[in-house]
C-alpha cells in the first residue's frame, strides 16, 4: 500500500515523527511512484520559492530599514524619545483616518441629530427668529419725533428755515 | 532569553533575525516589495512603540510574524476595493514584478506568474499557511501559535493548499518548470 499524501507533505516539511518516518522512507526505496510524488511536492515547493524578492533587495531594505529606525528610536544620546513625542509620531494613513474620523464625526452628528429649527431652537432660542419688519424694532435714544416738540417750537423752526406757515382753527375766522 | 522590545540590543536581535522573513511574508501578501518594506517597518515601529517584554525571541518573532501579517491583509482589503487583484498580477508580472530581477527568463516569469495565480486563487485560510510556510520558513507549531491554531490543524491546511496548488499547476506533470 502506498503513502498517503499528507504523510509525504509532512515528510517534506521534516515533520514526519517517528516510526512513521523511517517506514515512509523505506516504502520510498522501492516504491517509483511515490518517489515521484514527493519529487512533484519538491519541484512544487522549488516553485514558490522562485517567486520571491532577491536576497540583495531584501538585504539593502534591511539596512535602510533599520538605520531609519535606529534614527528614530536610538538615537545618538541613546535616550528614547520623550512621552509626547513618541504620541505624535504618525504616518500618513493615521493622520488621513483620522481627519476622516473627524468628518465623519461632524457629519453623523447632524446626521443623527438633524438640524430641525425646533432642535436648533431648544439650543439657540434666538436662532430661528426671522429678521423681517415685525420683528426689528427701531430703538434710538438720538432721535425725535414731532411729537416730542410743541407747536411754537414747531413754528419757530419753519420760521428759522424761511417757512411763511399760517395756521387757523376750524369755525373761527380771522379778524379783519 | 527575555526580549523587551525597547531595549536596543534586544530589537537589533529580533531585527536581524527575521526582517527577511517578515518581507517575504508580506511581499506575497501584498506582492509590491516596497509596500512590504513600508509594513515590515511599521511592524517594528509598533514592536517598540508598544515597549512589551517576552519569555523568547521566538515569542517576540511570533507577535511580529502576526503584526506584519496583519498589517498585510490589511493592506491588501483596502487595495482590493481600488483595484481588481488580477489586474494587479497582469501588470506586475507583464512589468517583471516588484522584483528587479529582470533577467529572468520567459519561461521562468510564466512560471511564476502560474505559480501566484494559483496562490491566489487559494482560499485565505489556505494560503496564508502556504505563506507562512514557504515563504517564512516556519514549523507547523510556530504557524499555528502565530495563526491560534494547532499543530495538527496547520499540517492538514498546508497538505491540502498543496493538493489545490498542483490542481492549479495543471495537474500531476504539466508544470512548466
Amino acid at each position: 500500500m502506498c503513502i498517503d499524501e499528507a504523510m509525504l507533505s509532512s515528510l517534506l516539511d521534516g515533520e514526519l515523527k517517528e516510526p512513521y518516518r523511517s517506514q515512509t522512507e523505506e516504502h520510498l526505496a522501492h516504491c517509483p511512484a511515490c518517489r515521484a510524488r514527493l519529487e512533484r511536492l519538491k519541484a512544487l515547493r522549488s516553485a514558490l520559492k522562485a517567486d520571491s524578492p532577491s536576497d540583495e533587495e531584501l538585504e539593502k531594505g534591511k539596512e535602510d530599514c533599520l538605520a531609519l529606525l535606529e534614527r528614530k528610536f536610538f538615537s545618538a544620546d541613546g535616550k528614547k524619545p520623550g512621552f509626547f513625542r513618541r504620541r505624535i509620531e504618525m504616518g500618513l494613513g493615521g493622520m488621513v483616518t483620522a481627519a476622516a474620523g473627524l468628518v465623519v464625526v461632524f457629519i453623523g452628528g447632524f446626521v443623527l441629530f438633524g438640524s430641525s429649527s425646533e432642535q436648533t431652537s431648544e439650543i439657540i432660542p434666538s436662532f430661528t427668529v426671522q429678521a423681517d419688519s415685525q420683528n426689528v424694532h427701531f430703538v434710538s435714544t438720538q432721535e425725535r419725533g414731532l411729537d416730542a416738540y410743541s407747536l411754537e417750537e414747531i413754528l419757530a423752526y419753519l420760521d428759522s428755515r424761511g417757512y411763511d406757515v399760517e395756521i387757523s382753527m376750524r369755525g373761527l375766522q380771522p379778524l379783519e | 532569553m527575555e526580549i523587551k522590545s525597547s531595549d536596543k540590543d534586544s530589537f537589533r536581535l529580533v531585527y536581524d533575525s527575521c526582517y527577511k522573513t517578515l518581507v517575504r511574508i508580506c511581499y506575497h501578501v501584498v506582492y509590491d516589495l516596497d509596500t512590504a518594506q513600508e509594513l515590515v517597518q511599521e511592524a517594528f515601529e509598533r514592536f517598540y512603540l508598544k515597549n512589551m517584554s517576552f519569555p523568547s525571541e521566538d515569542e517576540a518573532r511570533y507577535w511580529l510574524i502576526r503584526v506584519a501579517k496583519n498589517l498585510a491583509l490589511n493592506h491588501l482589503r483596502r487595495f482590493h476595493r481600488e483595484q481588481a487583484m488580477v489586474e494587479k498580477v497582469k501588470l506586475s508580472v507583464a512589468t517583471g514584478g516588484a522584483s528587479s530581477d529582470a533577467q529572468k527568463a520567459l519561461d521562468d516569469s510564466e512560471t511564476v506568474r502560474q505559480v501566484r495565480k494559483a496562490v491566489m486563487a487559494l482560499p485565505d485560510n489556505l494560503r496564508m499557511v502556504v505563506i507562512l510556510k514557504e515563504y517564512g520558513d516556519l514549523d507547523y507549531k510556530a504557524i499555528g501559535k502565530i495563526l491560534g491554531i494547532t499543530e495538527g490543524n496547520v499540517k492538514v491546511r498546508v497538505h491540502r493548499a498543496r493538493k489545490k496548488l498542483e490542481e492549479a499547476l495543471g495537474g500531476d506533470e504539466a508544470y512548466v518548470y
